[in-house]
């Protein structure tokens, strides 16, 4: 079945609700539904297995339209499926939610209601999940009208209201990890209530790195921007760049040429390969294997050495340019590449025997936190998470963009689906990867690095789908044709794969959920993408020692 | 004289200041090995020394909750109890500074009233992780200690006495790592466990509870919980090499058979991942106990001429 | 099912020299596209501003004092750069480069400001903008 095809299907699905449909791009069908139809609509789709809801975007259109929309993103290989729901901006947006028809999206829904205000009637938790406890109420940072004097620190409430302190006495107790912890890489909050070493409940705040990221892209013009995208995380970086170039040429209805798009591909490779191998290392800290921790950072050098040679930079490769590429592969750069992909196979291997095989490795990851194919279809996982379990989520095969139809991938998946499979798709991806890199290295078609894009992109809005090492990575750009974009929504595969840490932890020991929580490789900095400026923390003050100390020991007593 | 040569042999030699810096000598060797064994350089001679220094500048913070004589008391008695047992055992190839009969069992409480009161600190200071760390720490003790009191006792049971000393020069003429091999893997493995070396370091793992019993440990006390421990390191180094390695009779025999019980420990600390506290007791309730009961049945038959 | 498969990595690296590379005392020279500082020439400069639009960072001012003499200062704080290399890619006349060799700027104080062109512009410019600025320069 080809897109047309599919966006037939979908349409036919929707037609008791459709108010008004339209095809905004050749592989796009968007569907305007009313806010009362959206649970059908969302049912509909659901019962005939169209797709699998990929993104929830809010947009403010401004106090001069009045009116305040929610994209609801349904992926189903390249063709992709929206429903459009326009609401009135004076009053209150309400929703209804869909988190029983589809669990994951009460991540996205309770993002669009921190950010934007929409209400969620029917939601189980009306916890924050963003933003800081001391937020003012009824203040919505990525609307139009906001200015920085509203967001003053609610008087008497700390940033972060933890729960009293454990109980001791019946045998619970809740074990924190984080926001400061040596389990975590970067901030982020998890409870996991505990009797004796079986954990009976998990719960997470996310939010600690958030930066203001799309509200930020509103001030700065498109080439300023893809700076700013490239820094939402360190080794995904790359991804992040290639989706919003994509889209933006996209826009501007520019095609990249092919050798830069085969160097995009390059160096999405080596840059999975590197961030598999720190994932690598990661696991076996937690489970206490500093030997393969040590082992797999090593290597690790050197293909950030190699992205050093090709990009000039071992993280943040600022590879890409709007229009196609900035680095060029000589001969020299191809000489280096070959022999270093040599070196990484070998080990790469290496690492898979020892994760396949050795005993006591084994006994920390094999049969920890088994997700069946049914349940990843229900969580709505992504990535190598999702790939472990057979369910195969894998943008470069369903929807091949860039030089991917060029220089195809093939899915790598397992079936057992615990920790152990997890290991062993992303050091097998590793092996296709390396494949690929030499196919490229070997015919990469000759032209220029980059074509002309215009300064001011045309009016219109995209969807830009890429693979990142974490899974399916999801831009939607929307231009009013001036030199900024009006409004960049990024729905990073972190999100998604969150609620498989919460409900795998119950039941299984505290030993096991540091390893859980590194088992779908979380990228905190991909997840916190907005400001939280005034707080006790953040604010930009210089404290004298004394003050600094004084603080300590006052929030040590508490 | 005889006092004076008592209190000087307490204080300075072979145990007190030799031992707390043997210890911290041998601390530094299994460092550097393990970062050799992971392809890093590792720290210089004088690291542990250094960091005994820096902690011992710090503040001390007393938690709220905490009983006071407690926390700052129970440093100071494990650190006691660590130095006491080394009088009997032979330091430095030197016989030991006290014996008498039956002190084998003397030793071995005295070395896991390290990990008792390491338990108790993390039991006192009441912080989420350090309680945690506390009873991984006391349920590794119930594991380990019966297995490895076990083995140690089938060369005193080959020796005929409890006495250390006793033992000691029986092994000068029976090298037991031959005669009892299941004995000295279980010995082996049981002071990797005692000391929460890796893979047996569950109760200060610090990936999952920070630092385990410790961690509202800083300062002084926890610079006392350090050197007790790079002192029970050495301690049961030389009770295992003393026994299953041909008895230390000198200098040179002492560096070289306990550097290679070292040795061996940093291999298996590099090679093996940590096990979870629910697997290491089953694993020594299981296959330590058994093992060992066999070898001492094998011990008592052919030593009563059975076999 | 085996214990200790990383037996032989361990038993080679106790021979082989460590991987850590000894900074400061052993240096490996960085490849040659790795970007450091910025370096500005203005004999081949049009004042186009292009750099200074596209900086994500702020981090160029270009202040034209006779564009038909090519008198161009460029204000370049160093601390604020991100060595993105986009002034590089924006810049049609190659005016900008950012060496590989000039990269170590750990410092104790914090003026990072550096200036960029003919000594004399320099002075003049430091001058004017001494005395309250008849315009503020744009973006």
């Amino acid at each position: 079945m080809n897109i047309e095809q599919t966006l037939q299907r979908a349409e036919g699905l929707l037609t008791s609700w459709n108010k008004e449909a339209t095809h905004p791009e050749s592989n796009r069908l968007d569907v305007v539904v009313s806010d009362s139809d959206l649970r059908p609509a969302v049912t509909a789709l659901q019962n005939g297995g169209w797709g699998y809801l990929s993104a929830i975007t809010g947009m403010d259109l401004g106090p001069d339209a009045n009116q305040m929309e929610a994209l609801y993103h349904f992926c189903d290989g390249p063709a992709i499926t929206t429903l459009r729901i326009r609401l009135p901006r004076t009053g209150v947006a309400t929703l209804p939610t869909i988190e029983d028809i589809i669990p994951p999206a009460t991540f996205f829904e309770r993002e669009i209601h921190e950010m934007l205000g929409f209400q969620i009637t029917g939601a189980k938790s009306n916890e924050r999940l963003f933003i800081s406890d001391d937020w003012p109420e009824d203040v919505f940072p990525l609307r139009s009208d906001f200015s920085i004097e509203q967001a003053k620190p609610v008087e008497g409430r700390h940033a972060d209201e933890l729960p009293e302190e454990g109980v001791v006495g019946g045998n619970t107790f809740v074990v924190p990890i984080g926001p400061q912890h040596p389990a975590l890489k970067e901030p982020g909050h998890f409870e996991f209530t505990v009797d004796g070493e079986v954990v009976t409940a998990a719960r997470m705040r996310l939010g600690y790195a958030h930066r203001g990221i799309e509200k930020a892209a509103e001030s700065r013009n498109w080439i300023q921007n893809l700076y700013l995208f490239e820094r939402i995380c360190g080794i995904c970086s790359h991804t992040h760049a290639m989706a919003y170039s994509q889209g933006a040429e996209k826009l501007a209805q520019v095609e990249a040429p092919a050798r830069a798009q085969a160097i995009r591909e390059l160096v999405a490779g080596l840059e999975r390969i590197h961030s598999h191998l720190l994932w690598l290392g990661v696991v076996a800290h937690e489970a206490g294997f500093d030997t393969l921790f040590m082992y797999s950072w090593r290597d690790r050098e050197t293909v950030m050495n190699l992205l050093e040679q090709v990009t000039g930079n071992r993280v943040n490769y600022s590879a890409n340019v709007l229009g196609g590429v900035k680095c060029d592969i000589g001969s020299e750069q191809a000489k280096a590449i070959k022999e270093g992909i040599n070196f990484l196979e070998s080990r790469i291997r290496h690492y898979l025997e020892v994760v396949t095989t050795d005993t006591m490795f084994l006994n920390r990851t094999r049969g920890v936190g088994t997700i069946s194919f049914e349940e990843a279809e229900r969580f709505g996982l992504l990535g190598p998470t999702a790939r472990a379990s057979g369910l195969v989520r894998d943008v470069r095969v369903e929807a091949p963009y860039g030089a991917y139809s060029r220089f195809p991938i093939s899915a790598v998946t397992e079936t057992n689906g615990d920790l152990e499979a997890r290991c062993v798709v992303r050091l097998k991806e590793l092996l296709v990867s390396c494949f690929a890199i030499r196919t490229i290295v070997d015919n990469l078609p000759e032209g220029p690095l980059a074509t002309k894009m215009p300064r001011k992109i045309p009016a219109g809005e995209t969807i830009s789908r890429v693979e990142a090492p974490r899974g399916e990575l999801f831009y939607y750009i929307k231009s009013n044709g001036g030199e900024n974009p009006a409004r960049v929504h990024i729905r990073t595969p972190s999100l998604c794969n969150w609620v498989s840490v919460l409900e795998k932890a119950v039941g299984r020991q505290l030993a096991d959920a540091p390893m859980l929580i590194a088992g779908m490789d979380p990228c905190f900095s991909c997840n916190d993408r907005m400001i939280t400026t005034v707080d006790q923390r953040g604010s930009r003050q210089t404290w004298s020692w004394k003050q600094l100390r004084e603080h300590g020991i006052e929030s040590y007593k508490k | 004289m005889n006092a004076l040569t008592s209190l000087l042999s307490l204080l300075i030699f072979p145990a007190g200041l030799t031992l707390v810096l043997t210890g911290m000598f041998y601390e530094w060797v299994d460092r550097k090995l393990v970062a050799r064994f992971q392809n890093r350089v590792g720290p210089r001679w004088f690291q542990p020394f250094a960091d005994m220094v820096k902690l011992l500048a710090k503040e001390q913070i007393l938690p709220k909750v905490a009983n006071p004589f407690l926390f700052f008391g129970l440093p100071m008695i494990a650190v006691t109890g660590a130095l006491t047992a080394a009088l009997y055992v032979p330091l430095v190839g030197f016989a030991p500074v006290s014996s008498f009969a039956g002190d084998l069992i003397v030793t071995i409480y005295l070395l896991s009233l390290l990990t008792l009161c390491m338990g108790l600190a993390g039991w006192n200071t009441s912080s989420r992780f350090s309680l945690v760390g506390a009873t991984r720490a006391l349920t590794q003790l119930f594991a380990y200690e019966a297995p490895f009191l076990l083995a140690l006792l089938g060369p005193a049971l080959a020796a005929g006495s409890w006495q250390i000393s006793v033992i000691n020069d029986y092994a000068r003429t029976h090298w037991f790592a031959i005669s009892q091999p299941i004995g000295f893997i279980v010995v082996l493995i049981g002071l990797m466990g005692k000391l929460e070396l890796p893979p047996f370091d569950s109760p200060e793992a610090e990936t999952e509870i920070v630092a385990g019993a410790l961690t509202e440990y800083s300062g002084r006390g926890l610079a006392l919980f350090k050197i007790g421990k790079s002192i029970e390191l050495i301690v049961g180094i030389t009770l295992v090499s003393a026994f299953y390695l041909g008895g230390l009779h000198g200098v040179l025999p002492f560096l070289a058979k306990t550097l290679a019980v070292l040795f061996l420990m940093s291999i298996l600390q590099t090679l093996l991942t940590r096990l979870r506290i629910d697997q290491t007791v089953g694993m020594w309730w299981r296959f330590g106990s058994i093992l060992v009961l066999a070898q001492i049945l094998l011990t008592i038959l052919l030593r009563g001429g059975i076999l | 099912m085996r214990i200790g498969t990383m037996f032989q990595d361990i038993v080679e690296s106790f021979f082989k020299k460590s991987a850590t590379q000894l900074y400061p005392a052993e240096r490996v020279a960085p490849p040659e596209r790795y970007r450091g500082v910025l370096s500005y020439t203005p004999s081949a400069c049009t004042g186009c501003k292009l750099c200074v639009k596209d900086c994500p960072s702020d981090a160029i001012q270009l202040f034209i004092l006779d564009r038909a003499a090519k008198q161009y200062v460029m204000e370049y704080h160093m601390d604020r750069c991100i060595y993105c290399g986009q002034c590089m890619a924006s810049c049609k006349f190659n005016c900008i480069d950012l060496s590989n060799q000039d990269w170590e700027h750990a410092a104790l104080n914090k003026d990072f400001m550096v200036y960029y062109g003919r000594d004399e512009d320099i002075a003049k410019h430091l001058e004017n903008s001494a005395q309250p600025p008849a315009e503020t320069p744009n973006k």
